[in-house]
Formats: structure tokens, sequence, C-alpha cells
């Protein structure tokens, strides 16, 4: 028997003793056996309280009492299931939104790396004067590697895609060029084989590939025979070296990994190209200050070594997760803050509801304290309740978040980093569980609070009725609250909404209709030179004008809109006059002469290139207008020399409009110049570089649907292995860089309508409970003469006055917001966040909103009968 | 209004505990010190229940009317403490009664929570002291 039942066992005997002594002492002196009894027992005091005190002492007891306070708990929420109802969804809306928007969070800013020691992986850019983020060049590269020693290892990469033309059917795949130590760096063990060994990672090097677990089971049928055979990549035979286990992912999904150095070697070789990323893994007790510094160090004597090249230039390093996901933690944590709103307008409706609720429980909670529930007790029994309903709605809340996640996901931008590992997990669920609890002891602690202080005799005398303690201040305080928040949720909505309509009438500087682009992989036999690859591309263009529907066509290497980023220096004159790292920046189009007249940008002077302009012509180049007022403010830009860093010096023979081509709402801000180039002019070593990057642009009136068919049939007609992929309207393109406000618009707007139906639902309620305890007053108003109208009126205006209340006080709080907002200003555009038409538009749709959900209560008031009202009590 | 009502107001006023803020400051103030009673009680020697209550009341010249219900929570968390111990004896009229028995931590203890007294009382004596002076 455990010590504390053996305690326990003997004391109702020691109780009784106890009342015995003190009876029989009382009668000694004098008293009559019941006086004695009485009075010893008055003495003594509440016999069950001394029971229960005493067993709290040895307790178990709070477990004991949460289970009944759980049972009575079930009991009481099943007799007003309406109630239950109404709450558990209110709350599942809440928690469901919150949830869902959480696991994005978690999965994209919150998750560690899926490698070893995440913490431990670091981003390392270069920087110069004017731009705080660069991509690394190989020689850089190579000369970091073994002088860091806080590094335990490094490596290098570039994105590339290949096409695959056997074992089995030709395909486009995406992949990365790698350096040798990639793999390791990151800490990933390969299923089968092994990484990239240094001796191939040399540009005469064996050319060998590793490959994914999906394209091993695709082409290898899943043979561990697969390690040695041949791949054929781009033209050239490579061995397959390893392959990786299922499911392994660095920043995209990759099919193939070949050696950097067997990459081209017009860009590795050269240490003023930035086209190449770095990944490192810290010493286990290195700090990334101790790496940077000694990196700075490497960095300043490169900077001495090669001014030309790297005067100027700096260093930069970066935890990886850091990295990979700054650029889109600060909307996800918008969008958390917008969500997290609806949860507390979800818990004031249910706050209000159990208000009420319990405002008819007085006197059940008068007579517990009657009969000896201290205020904590009771307390701790209503928190049990509410925690009880949060739960429930968790639940559901859950099954609603999974819903949301797979439309989240649908919907997010492919600029959105990890989104792949979005998922309701561990975590999610957690959080659902932690934030059910705290919502149910936030909105459970008011009412319990207030129900628990009871004044037992006021409300025990005031007989059957039960309600006679109304909250009307809490409650029109949690209302105005509700219409605050609202208003602050729709302001935000509002103006993402504008945003987007500003950006739909943006001019981006080319007509976006009616064009269509893709890539071509041009079978290998046909690009072996360049002069075969500039034949090639010009005889594919050829055959696509002529086919019918097509106004005009020609390639670019970069599709503007489309977040490729091919910049460089460049000098005006003949000589390139300072350092790389000092010379102005341009954004590189190279192009064939029809571009203009598929994209319709505008020809201002001069004459855009011609087929004559080819690689035995003098070199040229068109401008930009940009370019032409920064760099030829007060001369004619015509005739002008200006040096293109990695090419030539060329002389400008026309000036184009300029094109947005970071985004809609493009500023200016980032390298607004643009040079266009005649891709028949490159040199001969840098086509098959430039080549690999083209897009076919087409300008057709008929639909994808419609020409893509015999697109097809024209590439495919000059050989079976010229995979045609990525095709994309220019709308879709100019449509998919508004992803990231689209997106939060959306969401926002979303959680604001949510936001608006819990705010009238909750306004509903208040109003509806106040008519039915002023029934009798509005009878006696009735009586002595108020129209129908002015009771109406009366309801609706006391609505009014809440709403109006909680749209000036939302007003305040989205004025203080609309700093916060300014803050993203890459996601507001054309419109200021303290936008006078939005507020007034959202003001009106909230007001509109109350007058609607006032109505109802208002016109059940307004048809009271005053008999009946005044019979009623 | 019936009468049944009126019966149960009539328990409501007398219960010890209702839920005034005021009331349970002072229920606490008397936990801490009653413990202390209890201790001091037992030093002079083992003893049942209701004569620990009696001895109490007799001993403060009936000042402290101790409600003698409480006195057994209290016993039982001394007991769990570890600074009384309790055991099966027979009271003066011979009837089998629990005997509680002062351990020798609890011994310790009262020396702890005497001093703690002293010094509590002493404290409030001093700021009580010159309110005393002025009013005279």
């Amino acid at each position: 028997m455990s010590r504390r039942r053996r305690m326990l066992k003997d004391l109702d005997q020691d109780i009784r003793d106890h009342i015995a002594i003190e009876t029989q002492e009382n009668i000694e002196r004098g008293m009559s056996p019941d006086e004695a009894r009485s009075s010893a027992l008055r003495k003594f005091g509440n016999v069950a309280r001394v029971r229960e005190e005493t067993w709290e002492v040895w307790s178990f007891t709070w477990i004991e009492q949460f289970f009944t306070d759980v049972c009575f708990g079930v009991r009481a929420l099943r007799k007003n299931p309406g109630f239950a109802i109404v709450a558990v969804l209110t709350l599942a809306l809440g928690i469901g939104a919150n949830t869902a928007i959480f696991s994005v969070v978690e999965g994209v800013v919150l998750a560690p790396l899926p490698y070893p020691q995440p913490d431990r992986m670091v981003l390392v850019q270069e920087s110069r004067p004017n731009l705080a983020h660069l991509d690394i060049s190989y020689p850089d590269f190579q000369d970091w590697q073994h002088s860091v020693r806080s590094f335990q290892q490094m490596a290098a990469l570039t994105w590339r895609d290949y096409d695959l033309t056997g074992p089995g059917a030709s395909a486009h795949l995406n992949g990365m060029e790698i350096t040798s130590g990639f793999f390791s760096t990151l800490g990933v063990k390969l299923a089968l084989g092994r990484e990239l060994s240094p001796s191939e990672d040399l540009p005469h090097g064996a050319p060998a590939a590793v490959i994914s677990d999906r394209l091993w089971r695709d082409r290898f049928a899943a043979s561990p025979q697969a390690l040695g055979k041949s791949i054929v990549l781009d033209g050239a035979v490579f061995t397959v070296v390893g392959v990786l286990p299922p499911g392994f992912r660095f920043l995209t999904d990759a099919d193939i990994y070949t050696s950097l150095a067997q990459g081209s070697p017009m860009i590795y070789n050269d240490r003023t190209i930035h086209g190449f990323a770095a990944i490192a893994r810290l010493k286990p007790d290195a700090k990334i200050a101790q790496a940077q510094s000694e990196l700075s160090a490497v960095q300043e004597n490169l900077d001495r070594l090669y001014p030309a090249a790297d005067q100027n230039l700096g260093t930069l390093i970066l935890p990886l997760k850091e990295a990979l996901v700054f650029e889109v933690s600060g909307i996800l944590l918008l969008i958390l803050g917008a969500v997290s709103i609806v949860l507390v307008i979800a818990c004031t409706n249910v706050a209000n509801l159990s208000l009420a609720r319990s405002a008819a429980r007085t006197r059940e909670f008068a007579i517990r304290s009657a009969l000896g529930a201290s205020r904590a007790r009771m307390v701790r029994q209503l928190l049990t309740e509410s925690v009880l309903l949060a739960l429930a709605g968790g639940v559901l809340g859950l099954g609603l978040a999974k819903l949301a996640v797979s439309v989240i996901v649908a919907l997010a931008p492919a600029s959105l980093p990890r989104a792949d590992n979005i998922a309701v997990n561990l975590p999610v669920l957690l959080f659902a569980f932690g934030i059910s609890l705290v919502v149910g002891i936030l909105f459970g602690l008011a009412p319990a609070l207030d129900s628990s202080s009871v004044d037992v005799q006021v409300s025990l005398k005031a007989g059957e009725r039960g309600s006679t303690r109304a909250h009307p201040r809490t409650q029109s305080i949690l209302v105005i609250v509700q219409m605050a928040l609202t208003l602050v949720l729709l302001m935000g909505s509002g103006l993402l909404l504008r945003t987007i309509l500003h950006l739909w009438k943006v001019n981006p500087g080319f007509d976006r209709q009616h064009v269509i682009t893709f890539k071509v992989g041009l079978s290998p036999s046909l690009t072996k030179t360049a002069s075969s690859t500039r034949t090639a591309y010009r005889q594919l263009l050829d055959r696509i004008r002529e086919i019918p529907g097509v106004q005009a066509a020609d390639f670019t290497n970069v599709v503007p809109l489309s977040e490729h980023d091919n910049g460089g220096p460049f000098w005006v004159g003949a000589q390139q006059s300072t350092s790389m790292q000092d010379a102005p920046h341009a954004l590189y189009f190279e192009t064939g002469p029809e571009y203009l007249q598929v994209m319709h940008i505008p020809l201002l002077q001069g004459r855009f290139f011609t087929p004559a302009d080819n690689s035995a012509s003098e070199p040229v180049v068109v401008i930009d207008s940009v370019l032409a007022h920064s760099y030829f403010p007060d001369k004619d830009p015509m005739g002008q020399l200006i040096t293109v860093a990695h090419w030539r010096t060329a002389r400008v023979i026309g000036v184009v409009g300029h094109v947005k081509h970071w985004g809609l709402n493009d500023t200016g801000a980032y390298n607004p110049s643009q040079i266009y180039i005649s891709f028949y002019q490159l040199s001969d070593e840098w086509v098959p570089a430039f080549a690999r990057e083209l897009s076919v642009a087409v300008r057709t009136p008929l639909d994808v649907a419609t020409i893509m068919p015999a697109i097809r049939n024209v590439v495919y007609g000059t050989g079976k292995d010229q995979p045609v992929y990525d095709v994309q309207t220019m709308e879709q393109i100019a449509s998919d860089s508004m992803a990231s406000q689209r997106l939060s618009m959306i969401l926002l707007g979303a959680f604001a309508v949510l936001a608006l139906l819990l705010a009238s639902v909750g306004i509903y309620g208040v109003l509806s409970y106040s008519v039915s305890q002023r029934i009798r007053e509005i009878g006696i108003r009735m009586a002595l003469g108020a129209e129908r109208r002015d009771v109406l009126k009366m309801i609706i205006g006391q609505g009014l006055q809440l709403a109006v209340a909680g749209l000036v006080i939302g007003a305040g709080v989205a004025l203080l917001l609309a700093r916060l907002i300014s803050a993203f200003s890459r996601l507001l555009y054309g419109v200021q966040a303290n936008d006078p038409v939005t507020f007034m538009a959202v003001s009106l749709v909230l007001v509109c909103v109350s007058v609607l959900a006032c109505y109802l209560p208002a016109r059940r008031a307004s048809r009271v009968d005053p008999m009946a009202a005044l019979k009623y009590e | 209004m019936s009468a049944h009502l009126d019966i149960l107001l009539e328990v409501a006023i007398l219960l010890p505990r209702m839920s005034t803020k005021e009331h349970n400051e002072r229920i606490e103030l008397l936990q801490g010190s009653l413990d202390l009673l209890i201790l001091r009680t037992l030093l002079l020697g083992a003893t049942h229940g209701h004569a620990i209550a009696k001895m109490i009341e007799y001993n403060s010249e009936e000042v402290l009317q101790v409600e003698q219900g409480s006195l057994y929570p209290a016993l039982h968390r001394l007991i769990k403490r570890g600074w009384i111990s309790a055991e099966e004896g027979t009271s003066e009229n011979n009837r089998r009664a629990k005997f509680y028995r002062l351990t020798a931590k609890g011994r310790r203890q009262l020396v702890v929570e005497t001093s703690k007294w002293d010094k509590l009382a002493g404290a409030i004596a001093r700021i009580l002291r010159p309110v005393e002076q002025e009013s005279k």
C-alpha cells in the first residue's frame, strides 16, 4: 500500500474521532447532545473541504480533477451543441490558417538544411563597390580553396542544362557543373559509386557524371550495373561514376552532375567572369568571422596580384540557409503576422460567445461557489472547457491546414526556395497543438475570471432567470478590436490588389501579347563549330518564319522579365579605361536581327541589326534609352564607341526603348543600362556558351496549342535529337514575375475575407445578445410610441458605433504599420502604404458589411410585440 | 424565493472560504503560522489531533480560535515534509487514536521557523510603533 493511501485510509476515522471527542466535551460542559454535536461540527468546519484539502496534500489530485473537469466539460458542451459547433468551427478556421502558414514558414525558413551539421554550411560570395552580392569567378575560387584554414572543404558549382540523347529517348535535363568534393562538402553519401575524383575534375580528365536516383531508375532500371555505363550529354559521352540517394536536392531538382572544369573554358578560365556559386563547410570549431578574415586576407592579395580583374573586389561569407531564404523570409513573416490577426479575431469571437454563455451560467457558478468550490478551482474548470474546445478546433484546423498547404504550394512562385520542404510534419503538429492550448487559455481566461467572481448572494437571489449579468463593456471592446484588426487586414490586401492592378498597366517597354518563347536543343552534329552553329540557327529561324501565322521570329539569350542576369562591364570609348570592378555595368542581350519586331520594342534612333552585321563586318552595338541618357547626356550616341568586356570595341548604330527586365515594378535601381549585340558577331570561342542560352521568341496571333505542333514539326524535321522545351508565352512570364505579389495578395485577401466574416459574426452575435437582453426596454419604448423604424435605427446605430470606433482605431494601427509595409517596398508598387483611395474603399466595405450584420438583430428588435415584451417578466 | 434557497444562503455565509480576496489572504497567513503552532505544541510530546487543537486554544488564552478542521491538511502537509510522524496510540480515555510526533528534522525546522517568526513580528512591530507614537 502506498504511503499516500495508508495516510488517507484513516483520515475519515480521525475526523469522526475528533468530532466525537469534541461532542463528548461539549456534553460534559452541559450542552444537550444535539447542541453539542452541531457546535462540534461548526467548530470543525467544512468536513468535505478538509478531506479534499488533505487529499490534495498527497496529490495526484490535480490529475484526478483534470479528468473530472474534462468529463464535465464534454458534458457541458454537449448540452449546448450550438455554441460548441460555432466555437469549434471558428477556432478551426483560425488555427487552420495559422498552421498552414506556419508549415510554409517552418519548411522554408525554420527547418534546418537536410545535410549533416547544417549550421556549418556557408555560401561564399564576392562583392563589388556598387553591388553587395556577386557570383564568384572560378580562378578566385581556386586560389581560396586551400588557403582558408577555417574551411574543412569548399566546392563550386554552376547550373547547366543538358540534352540527353542516350540511353533512351532524347530529353532535356537540368543539372549542375560541380567541382570534385561537392557532395562531401555537403556531407551527402552517394547511394552507389563515388563522386567526381580530382583527376576527373580537370579540363582534359575522363568525362564522368553523377546522376540522380530518378534518372538511374528511369534510364538504368535501378541496376547496380549502371556504374561504368555511358551516358550521352550534348553529344559527348560521359561515364556514370555515382548515383545519388533518393530525395537529394541542392536548391533545385537536378539529374546530372558533371565536372565544372570540363565546362566552357571561356568562363571558368576567366578571372573577370563571375558565373559560379561557392559553398563551404566550416571546421567543427570555426566561426564565420574567423573564416571571413582569413578569406579577406587572401582576396586582398588577389586584388593586388590581378588589379585589372580583382581590384576592389570583396568577399562575403553567409550561413547557407540564411542566404537561401533571406529574400522571402520578410514576406513570409508579413503573411504570418496577417494570419495571426485572423487567429486573434477568431479568439475574440469565441471569447464573446463564452462571455454570453457564462452570463447564462451565473447561477451554476454561484451554486458551486456556495458548495465550497474555490475560485481557482472554478477558473480551472472553465479553462479546461475552453482548452477542450480549442483542441477540437485544432484537430479540425489541422485538416484545413493540410488542404490549404497543398493549395499554397501549388500557387507558390517558382522563386520560393525550399518549397518542396513544405509539409504538415511533426513541428507543424506541435505548433498546432501548442497554439490550440494557448488559444484555449487566452479566450477562456476572460470569461473564466469573470464567472468565477460571482457574488453568490446576488446571483442566487436573482432566481431562475440566471442571466442577470451581461458584459456589454467587455463584449463591445472585443468587437471594436475585431473591427480594427479586420480593417488592418483589408487595408493590406487592398494595397496589394492596387499594386497588381498597377503592375498590369505598367508598360514593360515591349508588347507582351502574342509572343511565345521556347528553347531548342540543336543536334550536337549541327553545332560542332561556331560557324556551323550560326548557320544552324539561321536556318532554323528561316524555317520557323515560313510557318503560316508566324509574324516574326528571332532568338535572344535573355528573355525580358525572366530574371536571367547577363550583366557585364563596359566602357565608353575605345579603351578599358578603369578596372573591371569599377566599370559601369549593363545587361547584355545577344539577339538576332528580327528581335525588335518580335518584341515590338521601339527603335528610337538609327537602325537595329541586319543579316549583314556578321563576324566579317564592323562590330556594332545597339543601346537602350537609359544608357544613352546616362552616358551620352549631351551628345549624339550614334557612331560613338563602346568597349564591351570580354568582347571588343563596337560602334553604336542605334538606340532602342528601355525594357523592364527586373520585374514590372523595376525602378531602375539595379543595372538599368542595356546593350544589344548581334549573336552573329560574337567571337567564335563565345558561340558555344551563348548558343546554349538562346531562346526563340515568336510573334504570332495564334495560341500556343495551335502554333507549337507546327513549330515542333519544323524543329524535328532537321533531326530527331532536338528537344523543344520551356515553352512559355510572354504573358505567362510577365504574370510569373508578379508571383510574390500575387501569392501575398491571395493569402492576405483570403485572410481579410475570413476576418471580415468572423468580425461580422462577432458584431451580429453581440447585437443579438444585447437585443435579447433589452426586449423589455424595447417593448416599453414601443409602448410609449417609438416606431419600428426608430428601433431599427437605434440597434443599427449601436452596432455602427462599434464598427466606426474599430475603424478609427484600425486606421491608426494601419498607418503605423504602413511604415513597416513600406520596408517591403518591392511588394508595393504605384501606391503609397497610406493610400487614401484604398482606405476609403476598405472602410466602405467594412461599414456595409457591419450594417448587414447589424440588420438581422435590428429587424428582430423592431418586430418586438410591446405587449408580449412587457408580460415577459 | 423559496425556503430552500435561504438555507443554502446560510450555509454559504458560514462557509469558511468565500471567494473574496481578503479572505484568501487571511487563510494564507494562517496556514504558515498554523504549521509553526503545531510544531511548537508537539515539542511538549506526541499527542492526537483533537488535543493539539485544544492545546493551541488553551495556550493562546483562547485568542486563537483555530478552525479545527484545518488542522488535518496541515498535519498531513507536515508529515509529507517529514517534520512530524504519525503512529497508532491510545488516548487518555482509552480510545484508539493517531498520535503525532515531532521528528528530528521537525525540531530543527521549529528553530528556523521560530526565528523567522520573531524577525517578522519584530519588523512589523517596528513599522507599527512610530504610528502609535504619533497618535499619542
